[in-house]
């Protein structure tokens, strides 16, 4: 019998999760969606995120600016990437981009193992205050890394539904030739998608340093879940990215409840069946090529 | 060579998807203010000369230009910046967006916000503006993406097979919206409808098999007849 404290404690965390595999995974959706790239260079992003928060923490004593620098870090090495790698290869096949993108993560870590070496490095929680629900002890960091989730959730939907760029966008996550026949210049679309998906892919790993130790591999140890999650939700959707990020987080959650290995098993599990129901995943459509 | 009435002069144009040639030395000219036909049969090369011009494929050989500056190698953006409006003949809107959203990307993009010729035009796109185009019939797709061309007051449209698969109604309406359109700007419909496209067009290209195997040049010749003979 599960301990019911121990339970909800588990869901609480499982949202937590939830949450930063969303911030992490809506990049990598949103320029599948616009680009048809596949963008693991974000993954880059997260780890950069996550670097700053330590090492902005240890120099001012300040997380919360860590995770801004980060974010502006991830945002601009995002657009870097884009302006100087992605350009040149969007007219061809998607494998390209992931090859390519896999290059630039590789690269990346070389370059963060020769600025922060290869040890793992602790980052304080910045809120250490526990809060009492249900008779279960919860962490308010984790909490707050839910909200945040939910605010980015609901500024990305006012963004793209409130903002011509962010209707842009959407025409240009069905058909984005046709947003080009409009005479909408679509390159700066994809920019703008760029700083967006790496600040919030440094996002993520900025508050997830906190949960874990940072460490150069971090990028590569989320891979497969991101990729896990932006199939089960659709490609290119918001809000499949994050239902999807939600049930992977409490799917290994409660997996490592019940039984440690499914924590690892039963996302991949989960993924086959909904895959088999639903093979454009949960909220995608057959998405038109570039 | 074009002249000063040209806006559009296309010479020695080839196209290939690969190894396979789809247009083949095409020489075309449009003049300000003409309607002019591009009639053929399915894979005749019509789609692919009108993507050409619009920039969403790369010519093999050949020029393309458009009041005299050469759009080869201009982005589809920006020679729709130009005043040079493509619309496809799939009838794909933006599915997810409302009317009024798919209208908003229009004016976006040619600053143009003032709807009140496209509602003359298709008045039954007012009482759907809320509503998801998605949702939309055939003709009134083609509504939308006609109406969204024509914001920006365009120098030039290119309107590929704009009454495919439309009930007859909204075929003699597109045709009195294009004779409308006509007065005011250039017109190059690819059609596979022969007496719509004889009606509205002062000129007519019959292209075959990535060839242009007549050009209809005087009005009275441009019959459906006379275009059935090239084809």
């Amino acid at each position: 019998m599960v301990d019911l404290q121990l339970l909800f404690s588990s869901v609480v965390f499982g949202f937590s999760l939830g949450s930063i595999y969303f911030l992490l995974s809506i990049g990598l959706s949103l320029c599948f969606g616009l680009m048809r790239i596949i963008s693991l260079d974000q993954l880059l992003y997260y780890s950069i995120g996550a670097y700053f928060a330590y090492s902005v923490g240890v120099l001012v004593d300040n997380f919360w600016l860590g995770v801004a620098c980060g974010m502006a870090i991830g945002g601009l090495a995002g657009l870097a990437v884009e302006r100087l790698v992605f350009l040149r290869i969007y007219e061809r096949d998607i494998t390209f981009s992931m090859i390519t993108s896999f290059g630039i993560l590789i690269g990346g870590i070389g370059v963060i193992k020769l600025f922060w070496g290869v040890v793992p490095r602790p980052v304080p929680v910045p809120i250490e205050t526990q809060v009492s629900i249900l008779d279960t002890e919860i962490s308010v960091y984790r909490l707050v890394v839910i909200a945040i989730a939910g605010l980015v959730y609901v500024g990305i939907l006012l963004f793209l539904n409130r903002t011509i760029i962010g209707k842009a966008i959407r025409a240009g996550i069905e058909d984005v030739e046709h947003v080009e026949g409009l005479g909408i210049n679509v390159y700066r679309l994809f920019s703008i998608t760029f700083i967006m998906a790496g600040a919030l892919s440094a996002l993520a790993g900025a508050l997830h340093a906190p949960l874990i130790m940072v460490d150069p591999q971090m990028g590569l140890e989320v891979l497969a879940f991101a990729f896990m999650i932006v199939i089960i939700g659709g490609l290119g959707s918001i809000k499949g990215t994050l239902v999807s990020s939600l049930l992977v987080g409490q799917i290994v959650s409660i997996g490592s409840l019940i039984y440690a290995p499914l924590a690892l098993m039963a996302p991949f599990a989960a993924m086959i069946v909904i895959l088999l129901y639903r093979p454009t995943g949960l909220y995608g459509s057959p998405l038109l090529k570039r | 060579m074009s002249d000063a009435g040209d806006i559009l002069t296309v010479s020695g144009l080839s196209v290939a998807y690969g190894a396979s040639r789809a247009l083949f030395d095409i020489d075309m000219r449009v003049r300000r203010g003409e309607v002019v036909g591009c009639v053929g049969r399915n894979g005749a090369g019509k789609t692919t000369l009108l993507k050409s011009i619009a920039g969403f494929l790369k010519p093999s050989s050949g020029s393309i230009e458009c009041d005299g500056k050469s759009l080869l190698g201009l982005p589809a953006y920006a020679i729709a910046g130009m005043g040079l409006k493509y619309v496809p003949q799939d009838k794909r809107v933006f599915s997810d967006l409302t009317v009024r959203e798919n209208l908003e990307l229009g004016s976006y993009a040619s600053r143009d916000y003032d709807w009140t010729p496209v509602i003359s035009y298709f008045p039954k796109l007012k009482s759907l503006m809320d509503r998801k185009a998605g949702y939309l019939s055939g003709g009134e797709r083609q509504m939308l993406m006609i109406g969204r061309a024509i914001l920006g007051r365009p120098s030039l449209m290119l309107v590929d097979e704009p009454t495919e698969g439309l009930a007859p109604s909204i075929v003699l309406q597109l045709k009195e919206v294009f004779r409308e359109l006509s007065k005011t700007t250039t017109l190059v419909i690819v059609e596979q409808n022969l007496p719509l496209v004889c009606a509205i067009a002062d000129r007519v290209y019959a292209l075959n098999e990535g060839r242009i195997m007549a050009e209809l040049r005087e009005r009275a010749d441009v019959t459906p007849e006379s275009c059935e003979r090239y084809l």
